[in-house]
């Protein structure tokens, strides 16, 4: 049951990054290849918002979130909405640039050494004993509430608000969307927002849980074969995703040979690639795009 | 004017800049380190030590009348890297000091047996060649050291069980230094009593260390031995915190110990290590403490092992006297004895076929709640190096 409740924990990360992926994809069909480093960004902004503004939790954490959202909005109005109408790859290098950008800025700022971003809030990480041997740490438990809210919020913001729904159509039919007068600017950088924030969240519960260093960004790779698995295009294919690539993953180390582990997710992007190309859920023309 | 006036303003002419020429002359060391890359939170503060070190001894004249200069080059622990300032570095330095990640090694030694240059381990692990009977050019200051740390700990797990056959879970990274390390532990636990239970190998830079500490705490580890690099042995220790694992923890410390032991106050973790800590609060932790201010983003207590490094070559120089060639120099390194004035346990004493240390010296500390600051659980304890 400690192996189950592993695989959950790893699937809820692998959620709040590859979610990320799906947004930016399904809105503007650029591969944001900066979103494992929009995770560490996130997890510096709050251990800079807990040295500098104030270590208390309710003031920190909202502030390194709303700072993660407002990055992905910027990196969307100063950058990539002057990408617009040249190929996809140069806006996927952008984004590659992005990262070894942030990654450097990091370590300029803050230096390369571990940080802890709860010593400083001066918070605890009790592990929790669920029955049958279970124990998992409170921000494990945090982290899968968290994937489970961000979904469900997801799906209720594309569904059933006027944003969302132009988002999808955005996404679905752009030239019926702009001939409705839809404000794609809006909507492309509403998308990289949403997922600079998942992957705040996702770098805020990392950093609090494990620690901070700036090579946390490789983590967002993973995630990168997770959101592949699931269908580039698809909300609905990423949680069986992330389940599958982390239980391959874990089961890898606690019953193969865990130098395989880190390759693992990739091993499943394979298998994925040579049996469903789109993934589970992804449309299969969207492979075309790709 | 007269002849005599002249030849004195001749001399002086000729004479005065060739003296300080002559004194102002340095001696040249290089210094290879992973200032930057993923490792840099282990070996930079090695090159802050030795700014902050050196600085100290130039302002007070130099050795033997002579600044010290050294020569950096970052490696970022990369062998490519590396070999290119070997290179570099193979021209002009009369020794060169490595403070980065094993993976480095390889193009220094080959160049210091090419071109004849003493070669100084100072952060990084020592490599075999250092040890009895040591290669003439290779030495090795660094407080852990292959096989002699385990022996020790071994030893301490198998005093603090009692006699009891505790079991006892291995951590080490995929690197080979630290894999043959843990084999060998294991090996040396079964031989002494002890249950020894497989050894978990985990990559380096894994994010997620939880399913490792799942295969250790489902094993039944009573205790867990790790020597490996610092982030994956207090992140598995952490790992296995947060799912609840009892059992003790004992690890290298290395020069990160001394903050996380602080930071997580955890009753079940042991450190053991070479260098004593800061909270010691003896004079050398103030000298240095005084000397790093303003030099280093790093905490002081991240300089110990490259401040020793730095009294090792001060000493060796002083020895070596002025001119000083390489040969020369490797020379006076295989009889130096360096007073560490407490960064360790004891003297740094190398001979000619013992490059590592003749006695090495480990002691165990730990944070207890009710004391607030990290105590000694063990006091030194020395190991003769043959």
């Amino acid at each position: 049951m400690q192996t189950v409740a592993g695989i959950i924990v790893l699937a809820s990360l692998y959620v709040l990054l590859g979610v990320g992926y799906v947004l930016i994809y399904r809105a503007s069909r650029v591969l944001n290849l900066a979103q494992g480093d929009l995770m560490m960004f996130g997890g510096y902004a709050l251990f800079a918002a807990a040295t500098s503004v104030a270590a208390a939790p309710l003031v920190a954490i909202p502030l390194a979130l709303a700072v993660s959202g407002m990055a992905g909005f910027l990196i969307y109005i100063l950058l990539m909405s002057r990408m617009a109408g040249h190929p996809v790859f140069a806006a996927v290098l952008v984004t590659v640039s992005l990262g070894i950008l942030l990654r450097v800025g990091v370590v300029l700022l803050f230096t390369d050494q571990l940080r802890y971003p709860l010593q400083v809030m001066a918070l605890t990480n009790p592990p929790l004993h669920l029955g049958r041997g279970v124990t998992v740490s409170m921000i494990d438990a945090l982290s899968v509430t968290a994937a489970v809210v961000v979904m469900a919020a997801l799906v209720l913001f594309l569904r059933g608000s006027t944003l969302g729904i132009q988002m999808r159509a955005a996404g679905e039919r752009p030239l019926l969307a702009a001939q409705r007068g839809i404000n794609f600017q809006l909507l492309f950088a509403l998308s990289w927002a949403l997922a600079s924030l998942t992957g705040g969240v996702a770098g805020v519960l990392y950093a609090s849980n494990v620690r901070l260093d700036p090579s946390l960004g490789v983590f967002g790779l993973k995630a990168f074969a997770v959101a592949l698995v699931g269908g580039l295009d698809s909300l609905g294919g990423l949680v069986p995703a992330a389940i599958l690539v982390a239980a391959v993953e874990v089961l890898t180390i606690r019953f193969g040979n865990p130098l395989l582990a880190e390759v693992s997710p990739f091993l499943c992007l394979l298998a994925m690639l040579l049996v469903r190309p789109w993934g589970f859920a992804g449309t299969r023309e969207e492979l075309e795009r790709v | 004017m007269k002849p005599y006036r002249v030849w004195i303003l001749i001399a002086l002419v000729v004479l005065v800049p060739a003296v300080q020429a002559s004194a102002a002359e340095p001696y040249q060391i290089g210094l290879s380190a992973a200032i930057t890359g993923p490792a840099a939170a282990t070996y930079a503060p090695t090159f802050d030590a030795y700014k902050a070190y050196f600085k100290r001894v130039n302002d007070a004249g130099g050795i033997n009348g002579h600044p010290v200069e050294i020569l950096v080059e970052d490696d970022r622990g990369e062998p490519s890297r590396a070999a290119a300032n070997a290179k570099k570095f193979s021209e002009g330095v009369i020794a060169v000091v490595v403070a980065s990640t094993s993976a480095t090694y390889n193009p220094f030694l080959v160049e210091s047996e090419t071109g004849k240059i003493p070669l100084l381990f100072g952060g990084g692990v020592c490599p075999p060649r250092a040890f009895p009977p040591a290669a003439p050019l290779v030495f090795c200051s660094t407080s852990f050291g292959a096989q002699w740390d385990s022996r020790f700990a071994i030893g301490f797990i198998k005093q603090r069980a009692g006699g009891k056959k505790v079991k006892v879970g291995f951590v080490a990274q995929n690197i080979p230094i630290s894999q043959s390390e843990m084999v060998f532990a294991k090996n040396l636990a079964g031989e002494q009593g002890l249950e020894a239970l497989d050894v978990v190998v985990v990559p380096g830079g894994t994010a997620d260390l939880t399913p490792f500490a799942s295969r250790i705490k489902e094993s039944g580890a009573e205790w867990v031995l790790s020597w490996a690099p610092w982030p994956i042995e207090i992140g598995v220790f952490e790992a296995l915190n947060r799912i609840g694992w009892n059992g003790n923890y004992l690890l290298y410390a290395h020069q990160q110990a001394q903050a996380d032991l602080t930071r997580l106050k955890a009753p079940n973790l042991l450190g053991f290590g070479g260098n004593s800590f800061f909270s010691e609060n003896l004079p050398i932790h103030r000298q240095i403490i005084d000397a790093v201010k303003g030099v280093t983003t790093h905490s002081p207590d991240f300089m110990a092992e490259g401040w020793v490094s730095a009294m090792v070559i001060e000493a060796g120089l002083r020895k070596c006297g002025w001119p000083c060639g390489k040969e020369k120099l490797a020379q006076a390194l295989t009889s130096v004895s360096v007073d560490t004035k407490g960064v360790r346990g004891g003297p740094i004493e190398w001979t000619t076929d013992n490059h590592y240390r003749k006695n090495t010296y480990y002691k165990v500390s730990n944070l207890f709640y009710f004391k607030g600051a990290i105590v000694s659980v063990a006091d030194w304890t020395r190991l003769e190096v043959k």
